[in-house]
C-alpha cells in the first residue's frame, strides 16, 4: 500500500517538476516571477484537448500541440506582459502585477470558451494497460509520465549547457548587459526561454488532464501554488532542485491524502513552504544569485 | 568629538582581496582625504564603516567603541552619516521631505503618538520642516523646498543628499566624491561648507578622485591603490610622492 | 434621490468593505513590504467575528474589537519571521499563510463549518457603521502617513540602503506595517461578517489576494487616496460592465496590466504628481514676473 502510494506521488511530483521547470527556467534568466504560468499551462492542456476532439489525434501529437501551444501562449504573454516592463527596468514587482493582471485574461476567455463546464480526453487516448510488479499496480501511463517528464528534463539540461542557444540563455541569465555587449540577441533569448517555459507547461497540462481526466479553466491554479512551494523548496532558479522538490511534494501530498486527510494535504504543503522560507530561504539547492536577492545589501 | 580608527581592515569578494589591512585615522574636527585611481576600493572602505559590508579582517574603532560588529542602523544612529557615490535620492519625494528625512535619529515622538496622529506628532514634524528649511537657506535651495528632487539638477541633487547628512548631526561624515560631475565654482562652494562643519568639531572623510579638490581640502591624506594603502601625509608630501604619480598615471 | 441611494447601498457597502481591505494591503506596500496577508488576516477577522456572536453569544462590538486585536496579532508574528526576507520571497511567504488559513477555515468543520461557512450571523453593521470605520482608519493612515513612520516607511520602500543609513529600523518598521494590515483587514473582515449575514472560506482566498492587490496597484501606493482610488474604480466597474458579464474579470485583468505598464504609479499618484508640477510651475512663472516687474 506505501508503496503504491509512492509510486504515485512520484508520478505526480514528476509532473510538478515539469510545470515548475518552465516557472523556475523564466525565474533563473529574468527574475520574473511568472502568476500567469498556471494559465499557460492550462491552455496548453487546452491547445491538446481540442486537437483530440476536433482532429482525432493520437496521444504523441496531443502532447505535441499542448507543447507549442503552450510554447506560444507563453511568447504573447512575454510581449504583451513582460516586455513592456523590461524596456523600462521596472522592478520585480511590476512584472507580478502584470503577470496576475494576464492570467485573469487568459482564464477568462477559457472559461467563456468552456462556458465554465469540465472537459475531458477520450477514454481511448491512452489504451489502459497494467502492470503487476512486486504486488504493485503500475500503469503504462504511468511509466510513460515519468519517462517523459526525465527525457523533457535531459533535454533541458542539455539544451542550457551543451548548445550554443543555451550558453546565450545563461549568459543573459548572468548578466543582461554583459550579454549585449557580446552581441546576444535579448530578444532571440527571450523568446527561447518563454516557448520553452510555455512547452513545458503544456506537457504537463495535457498529462495531467490525462490522468485526473478532467481539462477546465480553473485547472492551472493548485499546479502555480504548488510550483510556488516546490521551487521555494527546491531553490529558486534550480533547475535539478525544481525536479527534486516536484518530487517531495508530490509525494508528501500523496501520502497525507492517502494516510491523513484530504484537507489536510494543502495546510501541509503550505505550512512547509513556510518552514523553509524561514528556515532556508535559498532552498535545498538553491545559489547564491538567490540568497543576494534575500540580503540585498 | 571622537575619531574613526580602521585598523588592518580587510574585505575578499569570492577570496580576492578587494581591501586588503589599510590602517586610517580621521580625527575629529579635521577632514581626512582618502584618494586613489578607479576600483582602488575606496567605496568598499566606506560601506565597510557605513556596516553595509561585512568586514573580513580588522577592527573599526569610533572614539572609545569598537564598531566593527555594528549593523548599519545602529552606525547611524550612533552619528556616522554618508553620502553616496551615484546619487540616492527618493526621486518623487520633495527638496524638504528628502532633508527631513536625514532628522529620523533626532525624532523623539514615541511610536504611539506616531501611530495616533498625536499633536506631540505633528509638532515634531513642523519643527523638522523649520530645522530643515535653515540648511537650505544655508545651501541657497529655499525656492526649490517643494520641488520633486528627482526633477532637479545632478548639482542641487548632490547638495540635497549633503544637506540629509549633515541633518543627521553627524560626528563621522563620510563624503563619497561629493563633488563628481561639479564645476569649480560649485565644488569650492561645498568647500567651505565642508571646512564649516569641520570646524564644529566633525570627523569628515572625503573620498575623492579629484585630486585638486582634496589636495585644497584635506588636512591629512591616505592614498589607496589595488586595495592597498601606498601612501600617506600632508597633501604636499603625498602629491611629490613618486608611488603615487605613478599610481594615478600608471606606470 | 432615496431611493437611488437605496439600490446602491449594497454597493456603497462593498466598496467601503473593498476600501478598508485596499487600506490594509496599501499600508504594507508604502513600507515596501511585498505582503499578500490582506486575505488571510480579513479571513481570521471575518471567523473571529462570526464565531463570538453565534457561538458565545457575545455583542458584536466585542467582536469587532477582538477581530482587531487578533488580526494585529496575526500580522506581529508573522511580521517577526518574515524580517530577513524581502520581495518574492515575502510575497510567496504571505501567499503561503492565506493557503494555510484557507485550508484551516476549510477543514477546522467544529469551529469553522468548513465549506458550508457560518450562516445567520445577525446583521449589526451597515452602512453608516462602514462609514464609520472607513472614517476612522482614514484618519489613521493619514496621520501615520505624515508622522515619523511614514517617512520612514518611504524611505524604506524607495531605498533600504538609504534608509538604514539614516539610522531607520527597516525591522521595526516593517513589523508596524504587518501589524497595521493585520488590524485593518482585522476589522474589514469583521464588519463584513456582521454586514453579510453569512461567511464562506473561498471568499478569502486567492481571488481576494488579487483583488486587492489590484485596487492598490491600480489606485497608487503613496498617498491614502490611492488604496481609496482603487477600491472605488474596482468596485464600480463591474456594475458599470454589467451588459459585459462575461468579460468584467477580462476588463479587470486588463486594467490591471495597462496600469502597471503605463502607469506604474497608480491613478491618485499621478494625479497627485501632475497637480504639484503644475503648482510649482504656475509659482515659477510668478515669481518670474515679479522680478521682470
Amino acid at each position: 500500500m506505501l508503496m503504491q502510494q509512492l509510486l504515485n506521488g512520484v508520478v505526480v511530483g514528476s509532473v510538478y517538476g515539469l510545470f515548475a521547470l518552465g516557472f523556475t527556467l523564466i525565474f533563473g534568466v529574468n527574475h520574473i516571477m511568472n502568476m500567469a504560468h498556471g494559465a499557460v499551462f492550462m491552455w496548453g492542456a487546452f491547445a491538446g484537448l481540442y486537437a483530440v476532439i476536433l482532429f482525432d489525434v493520437p496521444f504523441p501529437i496531443a502532447l505535441l500541440i499542448g507543447a507549442v501551444g503552450g510554447g506560444m501562449v507563453s511568447v504573447v504573454l512575454d510581449w504583451v506582459a513582460f516586455r513592456p516592463l523590461r524596456k523600462r527596468g521596472a522592478p520585480e514587482f511590476s512584472s507580478i502585477v502584470s503577470s496576475i493582471g494576464a492570467s485573469l485574461i487568459m482564464l477568462s476567455l477559457a472559461q467563456q470558451l468552456t462556458a465554465t463546464r469540465v472537459m475531458r480526453f477520450p477514454f481511448d487516448i491512452f489504451p489502459i494497460v497494467v502492470f503487476n510488479f512486486m504486488g504493485l499496480r503500475i500503469q503504462l501511463l504511468q511509466l510513460i509520465i515519468v519517462g517523459i517528464v526525465f527525457l523533457m528534463v535531459i533535454g533541458l539540461l542539455y539544451y542550457l549547457y551543451r548548445t550554443k542557444y543555451g550558453r546565450h540563455i545563461r549568459s543573459v541569465a548572468f548578466s543582461e548587459q554583459t550579454s549585449k555587449l557580446l552581441g546576444i540577441n535579448p530578444f532571440a533569448v527571450n523568446f527561447q526561454l518563454f516557448f520553452l517555459s510555455g512547452a513545458l507547461a503544456g506537457i504537463a497540462g495535457v498529462l495531467i488532464g490525462i490522468v485526473f481526466n478532467s481539462v477546465h479553466f480553473m485547472m492551472g491554479e493548485p499546479l502555480l501554488l504548488r510550483a510556488f512551494v516546490v521551487i521555494i523548496l527546491g531553490g529558486l532558479g534550480s533547475i535539478p532542485g525544481a525536479l527534486i522538490a516536484g518530487l517531495l511534494i508530490g509525494i508528501i501530498q500523496t501520502l497525507t491524502v492517502a494516510y491523513i486527510s484530504a484537507g489536510m494535504a494543502d495546510a501541509l504543503v503550505f505550512s512547509l513552504l513556510f518552514l523553509v522560507l524561514l528556515v532556508r530561504p535559498t532552498g535545498l539547492l538553491g545559489n547564491s544569485g538567490a540568497v543576494a536577492r534575500v540580503t540585498r545589501i | 568629538m571622537k575619531a574613526l580608527v580602521l585598523e588592518d581592515l580587510a574585505r575578499n569578494f569570492g577570496g580576492l582581496p578587494a581591501v586588503d589591512g589599510i590602517r586610517l585615522e580621521a580625527p575629529a574636527g579635521r577632514i581626512t582625504g582618502l584618494i586613489g585611481p578607479n576600483g582602488a576600493g575606496k567605496t568598499t572602505v566606506v560601506n565597510m564603516i557605513t556596516g553595509l559590508l561585512k568586514v573580513t579582517r580588522g577592527r573599526i574603532k569610533f572614539g572609545d567603541d569598537d564598531v566593527t560588529e555594528a549593523d548599519a542602523t545602529q552606525l547611524a544612529r550612533i552619528g556616522i552619516a554618508r553620502t553616496f557615490q551615484n546619487i540616492r535620492l527618493i526621486s518623487d519625494a520633495t527638496v524638504l521631505e528628502n532633508v527631513v528625512a536625514g532628522f529620523h535619529r533626532h525624532e523623539t515622538t514615541g511610536t504611539f503618538a506616531n501611530l495616533f496622529g498625536l499633536p506631540s506628532a505633528q509638532r515634531e514634524r513642523r519643527a523638522l520642516e523649520d530645522k530643515a528649511m535653515i540648511l537650505l537657506e544655508q545651501f541657497g535651495m529655499t525656492g526649490l523646498a517643494r520641488h520633486p528632487a528627482g526633477g532637479l539638477s545632478y548639482g542641487h541633487q548632490r547638495r540635497i543628499e549633503m544637506m540629509r547628512a549633515l541633518a543627521m548631526d553627524p560626528a563621522l561624515l563620510l563624503l563619497d566624491e561629493p563633488v563628481a560631475g561639479m564645476n569649480d565654482s560649485e565644488a569650492h562652494s561645498l568647500a567651505d561648507i565642508f571646512r564649516n562643519v569641520a570646524r564644529r568639531g566633525v570627523a569628515i572623510l572625503l573620498i575623492e578622485h579629484n585630486m585638486r579638490f582634496v589636495m585644497s581640502l584635506c588636512d591629512h591624506i591616505y592614498v589607496l591603490a589595488s586595495g592597498r594603502l601606498i601612501a600617506e601625509g600632508t597633501p604636499d608630501a603625498v602629491g611629490r610622492d613618486p608611488r603615487v604619480i605613478e599610481a594615478y598615471l600608471g606606470a | 434621490m432615496m431611493s437611488f441611494f437605496h439600490s446602491y447601498t449594497p454597493l456603497f457597502e462593498l466598496a467601503l468593505f473593498n476600501t478598508l481591505l485596499a487600506f490594509s494591503q496599501y499600508v504594507v506596500l508604502r513600507a515596501g513590504v511585498f505582503s499578500l496577508g490582506t486575505a488571510a488576516f480579513a479571513a481570521i477577522g471575518a471567523y473571529v467575528a462570526a464565531i463570538v456572536v453565534t457561538t458565545y453569544g457575545l455583542p458584536f462590538w466585542i467582536g469587532i474589537v477582538l477581530a482587531i486585536a487578533i488580526g494585529a496579532m496575526v500580522g506581529a508574528l508573522v511580521a517577526i519571521p518574515l524580517a530577513r526576507l524581502r520581495g518574492v520571497f515575502q510575497a510567496l511567504a504571505t501567499l503561503a499563510l492565506v493557503q494555510i488559513v484557507l485550508s484551516i477555515t476549510l477543514n477546522w468543520v467544529d469551529v469553522t463549518n468548513g465549506a458550508l461557512g457560518i450562516n445567520s450571523i445577525p446583521k449589526t453593521v451597515g452602512l453608516v457603521g462602514l462609514l464609520i470605520a472607513v472614517a476612522i482608519v482614514t484618519y489613521f493612515m493619514a496621520a501615520i502617513g505624515s508622522s515619523s513612520i511614514g517617512r520612514a516607511f518611504d524611505v524604506i520602500r524607495e531605498d533600504e540602503t538609504v534608509a538604514v543609513s539614516l539610522g531607520i529600523s527597516v525591522v521595526k518598521h516593517h513589523f508596524i506595517a504587518f501589524v497595521l494590515s493585520g488590524a485593518i483587514a482585522g476589522l474589514a473582515g469583521a464588519l463584513h461578517s456582521y454586514n453579510s449575514y453569512s461567511i464562506t472560506p473561498n471568499e478569502y482566498g486567492f481571488n481576494m489576494l488579487v483583488i486587492v492587490l489590484a485596487m492598490v496597484v491600480l489606485g497608487g501606493r503613496v498617498s491614502i487616496w490611492g488604496p481609496i482610488v482603487g477600491a472605488v474604480i474596482l468596485t464600480v466597474l463591474p456594475e458599470l460592465l454589467r451588459g459585459f458579464q462575461e468579460y468584467r474579470t477580462v476588463v479587470q485583468g486588463a486594467l490591471l496590466m495597462a496600469s502597471i505598464i503605463y502607469l506604474p504609479r497608480g491613478v491618485a499618484d499621478t494625479l497627485i504628481g501632475a497637480y504639484r508640477r503644475r503648482r510649482i510651475a504656475e509659482e515659477t512663472s510668478r515669481m518670474r514676473e515679479t522680478v521682470t516687474a
